[in-house]
């Protein structure tokens, strides 16, 4: 290990952020903690004194759309423009502009109207050169879906474009429960499936062979797609699957998710509290009910037998509403919940009042953007179980130290742990004797105090750049 | 209202009309029968009245016409062309003006109900007039003047509503005569495909062309006294039923398969309600007669499906006397008499879409019971239904069973039989052809008094234009400047 590492390029990026809202505090908030020159536009002074305080950034009053205020916030040597307010139109001008003062800088849109992500190609390459549109709402929407018809899921992230899939579950009872972890072949025999992590009493354990498998403790799976379905067989083959949900907030991702429950047949209502909005909804789909009224009322959720449904998933743009109705469902008696909940602070406290799945748009969106800009060492991390510990996925350079030898031989650090490998198009679920290559992707989970260490081992010994 | 003008485009309709006898008059002469001297002076009344109509009422400036103009014309158009039409038959010899008027007006109307006793022995000029009637009346003769006469195209579209059947008439094109042209050209193509698969079957050029005429129209006369039951052909019997079929269908469906899009049939809702209804009367009916009837079930399933067709599709063709069959065929029958076919088709009744809709906004009242919170609208497709038009289609229904109710009573106190009274009267105005009782399939409608024949006319009429049309002639309201 090199005692003074030449300082990396990638610290001195410049990034123009357009939009303080939830979305680029936070995407302001984690680029500053990696040292990145960032510029903060907004056209709301309240929004930008909450970012100037808290953060370590220039900020410029004015409207992203404007050439001239991009003109202020020196977007001729960004390296990076985000544009990330909540109105797409804004957005897309600003990109046309940014492309046409700074061509050379990447340009990342957040856009969210459907008809417009359409034209995502037009957009990407012929017209303004964004390099990527991120739309958090079909992301939330997937992840939804994916939270619903995984019975027994309370946790579900994808890695190498979807090949790798790690999941938490809930073991109530079963055959793993009481099981060693050196044992656990013997329930579950596909060789594609690997305990990464258990979270008990909401802490986090590195298993290692000898740790037990209790009963309510969250297990960490990663498997490959196509033996997530040995993993539910054996965890939740008890659970029915979904077949009816009531949706309360019928804004974009209500709507997407209504249309996808009405594709996957599930028996589908969704409660909006403005009544042209539900409107809006009766035109747009088919199979659904649209209930006009309030989610936390409940007499309209008596009326509607929303304690004989499967789900409740609560999505209005207000998270304390969210979190009451999801509260009153679960009271109601419902199986599953899922509350979106946008403040990163409330996070923690979802799972403590009882809420089991929580999802964010912003939060996605945040993720999605810094996933992108990341690209090249750290492909994509995920938190787990808050920030207790991380997954990574990364590219191993030639020149590191983890290539070329078994993995047991590694002088990996305590607390880190290699998951998978992808070499190729293919998946490897590795053993002790498994050997890094140069070239693959591999997705390693690390504590959080472990990730320097992991990522000084991925560093490439002679910085290439 | 501007009562020249008006009279102006109806003499440009009858000289079309006038002119469309040279067709019937080419068959008189090439069979050298006696219908060429009636067809001629047909002809020449028509086409000189029409001149001195185009001649007085001349005006220069193309001028917009308004809706209640295009309702005028329409309905003062139809009956002309239905008096003009029945010249021929009344200067033959053979029938009485009123008779002639409702042999004329069953043709253009597409009803098919007649009065002849013998067909076989009418001349065959006449015969193909007869037939031609129905096709010229299939399609609409205002349509067929939009596609043809160009200074009708100002002001087309009061027209085109006043005369394509159901609830909302599309529009295929921009513009309105190219409609009209498309909606033609695909009735053309049809109706040739149907005329040469007859005639690969064995029939005639001239009952080929007869035949097509009353299929593609829905009309239902035919040239033989046993209607397509003369031809003990499956081949024939099986290539009327798909082509009567096509007849029922929306013509804005067949432009769009002619166009390469043929997934349109199935995204279609009032084409998938008429398919599931022909399909499942069709079984229904064929359950009934295999076994009593017929003891091949392949002969049981044609002759039912040839009926439910024939009767759905308001063309009124017939290969069996189903006045024998069981009771429940004829309960079937006469319901899907009310039902009719699709919008925008040849075929007559209260149509599909209409039906469907009223069956929809009955669901809705009873899903709003169950769920009075709800927000929810009747849906065609993946669109919402405005309210008008649903208070339209409740209005039209209203007024076809009102109307239904009143000749029929009428009819009967004039001392028809109730059956027959009730049949004739709902296979006039669904402008079907043949009813039950005496006016059965094996029966005409010769027998009945003078004045229910002039009742029926009107109700064919008022049929074939949706009641609204002609209806509205009757309203003093609409005559007040």
């Amino acid at each position: 290990m090199r005692l003074f590492r030449k300082e990396p390029k990638a610290e001195q990026l410049k990034v123009i952020i357009i939009g303080a809202g939830e979305v680029g505090y936070h995407i302001a908030h984690r680029l500053t903690r990696e040292n990145k020159q960032v510029v903060v536009v907004d056209q709301q002074p309240e929004a930008l004194r909450r970012v100037a305080e808290a953060l370590d950034v220039q900020t410029i009053r004015g409207s992203g759309s404007s050439p001239v205020v991009l003109h202020d916030a020196g977007a001729e040597d960004a390296d990076i423009i985000l544009a990330v307010t909540d109105s797409d139109e804004i957005n897309i001008i600003a990109c046309l502009f940014a492309n046409i003062i700074s061509p050379a800088s990447t340009k990342l849109a957040r856009i969210r109207n459907e008809e417009y992500t359409l034209y995502r190609d037009a957009l990407a390459q012929d017209i303004l050169n964004i390099s990527m549109i991120i739309n958090p709402e079909v992301e939330v929407v997937k992840n939804i879906d994916r939270l619903l018809s995984l019975p027994g899921a309370v946790d579900y992230s994808e890695f190498a474009d979807g090949r790798i899939r790690m999941v938490g579950m809930r073991i109530c009872s079963g055959p793993l429960v009481g099981v060693r972890l050196m044992n656990f072949r013997t329930v579950i025999s596909d060789g594609d499936v690997i305990i990464a992590a258990i979270v008990r009493n909401d802490e986090l354990i590195i298993p290692t062979g000898m740790d037990e498998i209790r009963a309510d403790d969250v297990v960490y799976f990663v498997c490959t797609e196509s033996s997530l379905e040995s993993v539910r067989n054996v965890v939740a083959a008890l659970e029915d699957p979904i077949r009816s949900a009531l949706i309360v907030g019928g804004g974009n991702i209500g709507m997407r998710l209504a249309t996808l429950f009405e594709r996957k047949g599930y028996h589908t209502k969704l409660v909006d509290r403005d009544e042209e909005r539900c409107a809006v909804l009766a035109e747009k789909l088919n199979s659904t009910i649209v209930l006009h009224g309030d989610g936390t009322d409940q007499d309209l959720l008596r009326e509607e037998n929303a304690g004989t449904m499967d789900a409740v998933v609560c999505l209005t743009s207000d998270e304390e509403t969210n979190i009451l109705c999801s509260l009153l469902a679960k009271n109601m008696g419902v199986r599953k919940t899922v509350a979106r909940i946008n403040k990163v602070a409330y996070q923690p406290l979802v799972r403590a009042i009882g809420i089991e799945h929580s999802v964010s748009p912003r939060l996605s969106a945040v993720n999605s953007i810094l996933h992108y800009i990341r690209k090249g060492k750290v492909l994509s991390s995920v938190a787990i179980r808050g920030e207790e510990a991380e997954v990574m996925e990364a590219l191993a350079e030639a020149q590191s130290d983890i290539v070329g030898r078994p993995i047991h031989k590694l002088s990996f650090p305590k607390g880190a742990l290699v998951l998978a490998l992808v070499r190729g198009t293919e998946v490897v679920i590795p053993s002790g004797d498994t050997v890094i290559e140069p070239q693959d992707r591999i997705l390693i989970l690390s504590t959080r105090q472990a990730v320097s260490d992991v990522e000084q081992a991925l560093m490439v010994k002679l910085k290439a750049y | 209202m501007r009562i020249g003008y008006t009279l102006y485009v109806i003499g440009a309709l009858l000289c079309s009309v006038g002119l469309t006898m040279i067709f019937p008059l080419m068959f008189g002469v090439y069979y050298q029968d006696e219908s060429i001297l009636p067809l001629l002076y047909s002809m020449g009344i028509t086409v000189i009245a029409g001149g001195c109509l185009i001649a007085v009422f001349r005006e220069r400036t193309k001028t917009l016409l308004n809706h209640r103009e295009g309702m005028a014309i329409v309905a003062l158009g139809w009956i002309g062309a239905g008096i003009a039409g029945a010249l021929p038959f009344w200067f033959g010899g053979m029938l009485g003006f009123t008779d002639a008027l409702f042999e004329s007006v069953s043709g253009f109307t597409t009803t098919g109900s007649t009065v002849l006793t013998d067909i076989e022995i009418v001349p065959r000029g006449l015969l193909m007039w007869r037939s031609l009637t129905h096709w010229l009346g299939g399609m609409g003769i205002i349509v067929l003047s939009l596609a043809i006469l160009p200074f009708l195209g100002v002001g087309g579209m009061q027209l085109y509503k006043a005369e394509v059947p159901g609830p909302v008439p599309d529009k295929l094109k921009p513009r309105i005569k190219d409609t009209a042209m498309a909606l033609w050209k695909v009735y053309l193509l049809f109706s040739v495909l149907q005329a040469v698969l007859l005639y690969f079957g064995g029939m005639d050029v001239f009952d080929s062309i007869c035949h097509t005429f009353g299929t593609m129209a829905t009309g239902g006369f035919s040239t033989k006294n046993a209607s397509v039951g003369h031809y003990d052909s499956g081949y024939l019997q099986t290539v009327i039923i798909i082509f009567m079929f096509i007849a029922g269908v929306n013509f804005s469906l067949h432009f769009r398969l002619l166009l390469g899009e043929p997934g349109a049939f199935l995204k279609d809702a009032e084409f998938r309600f008429y398919t599931v209804v022909v399909l499942v009367s069709t079984a229904v009916v064929a359950l009934a007669v295999y076994g009593t009837e017929y003891d091949s079930f392949l002969e049981a399933l044609r002759h039912a499906a040839f009926q439910v067709v024939s009767i759905c599709t308001t063309t009124g063709f017939a290969t069996a006397d189903y006045e024998q069959w069981a009771p429940v065929t004829m309960a079937v029958l006469l319901f899907l008499t009310f039902l009719g076919g699709c919008a925008g088709s040849t075929g007559g009744g209260i149509k599909c879409m209409r039906v469907l809709l009223l069956l929809k906004q009955a669901y809705h009242e009873i899903f709003r019971l169950i769920h009075p919170h709800s927000v929810s609208y009747v849906k065609l497709g993946n669109r919402i239904v405005r309210a008008e038009v649903l208070s339209g289609v409740l209005g039209f229904f209203v007024l076809y069973i009102g109307l239904f109710v009143l000749s029929s009573t009428l009819i009967a106190a004039m001392g028809v039989d109730v059956l027959t009274a009730f049949s004739a009267t709902a296979a006039c105005i669904g402008n079907i052809g043949p009813g039950l009782g005496s006016v059965g399939p094996a029966e005409n409608f010769a027998h009945l008094p003078q004045a229910a024949k002039w009742v029926l006319t009107l109700c064919m009429l008022l049929g074939r234009l949706e009641i609204y049309t002609v209806f509205i002639l009757f309203v003093p309201e609409f005559w007040r400047k």
